[in-house]
């Protein structure tokens, strides 16, 4: 995930691993503001964020390094992000088959319980064929 | 804010505006246009866009962001709306991978009722004819901050 400039962009950071699932931070950074001063993180950002970690846990869950494509993402926005408050990933992999996986995951405002905003994708993995495109 | 902000582009033509507004937009370097009469949201490429480095491609988040600032700004253009609408949800397709390169992306109201906007977006680069990705956007109309 380090290796991502985009998410070194953003400060994401892994926090830890539970099983099979991750579960990626992004801390607090005005920067990050959809509107000055609100002290809440953009969608954008937080789309973001959720795309980053749902790849990151297919990537994870195999163990060769293998051509991850994005095929669809839906994120819902259920809340308001809480102001000035970093926010968690926690990502589920719901289903690996041969050319297509599954992935969800649910978006937190630091140590709340409540899910702000939920994630969805679907990706391709493929073997990794040098100067593939 | 916003209303201030894009008042004053009404009445002009053609223009190609930063949307530091925004701090985020700002940070992703987010432009608006117009040009021919149509409004297009631009991110312009730089080096911190990218998500995967071998081959250099685009982040997808970056795109899915760019697609929903684009469906924002088409819907507050269109419905002269002077506040930020609740966005429901994003859905994106993603066609091409984001070559390093300036991106577009151009809303579309589907529909507008008097609680709830659809808009489909489209996002390409060099070619028009390939779009790297679509979305549908449903945001939420009631009054709020």
């Amino acid at each position: 995930m380090f290796l991502i400039p985009h998410a070194q962009r953003l400060g994401l950071r892994f926090l830890e691993k539970s099983g099979k699932n991750l579960i990626i931070e992004m801390p607090y950074n005005p920067e990050l503001e959809g509107l000055p001063d609100s002290g809440m993180m953009a969608n954008g950002a937080i789309t973001t964020l959720l795309d980053t970690a749902l790849g990151a846990a297919v990537y994870d869950h195999f163990d060769s390094y293998r051509k991850i494509v994005t095929l669809d993402l839906r994120v819902d926005y259920f809340e308001k992000p809480q102001p000035f408050s970093a926010v968690i990933v926690k990502t589920r992999c719901l289903k690996i088959g041969d050319q297509i996986v599954f992935v969800q995951g649910d978006a937190y405002c630091g140590d709340n319980s409540t899910v702000i905003a939920h994630g969805m994708a679907v990706f391709s993995h493929a073997e990794m064929t040098m100067g593939a495109a | 804010m916003i209303a201030d902000f894009l008042s004053p582009l009404r009445n002009t033509p053609e223009f190609d505006q930063s949307l530091d507004i925004s701090p985020y937009a700002g940070l992703m370097g987010f432009r608006l246009r117009r040009q021919d009469g149509r409004l297009t949201t631009v991110m312009p490429y730089h080096a911190d866009l990218i998500g995967s480095p071998f081959p250099p491609v685009l982040h997808g988040g970056t795109i899915a962001a760019l697609m929903e600032m684009a469906a924002l700004m088409q819907l507050l253009w269109d419905r002269k709306i002077n506040y930020i609408p609740k966005t429901i949800d994003i859905t994106i397709d993603y066609l091409r991978s984001g070559q390093p390169q300036d991106c577009f992306a151009r809303g579309h109201v589907f529909r507008q009722g008097r609680r709830f906007a659809t808009l489909h977006v489209q996002a390409w680069q060099a070619d028009t004819d390939k779009p790297v990705a679509t979305a549908m956007v449903h945001f939420q109309l009631t009054a709020q901050g």
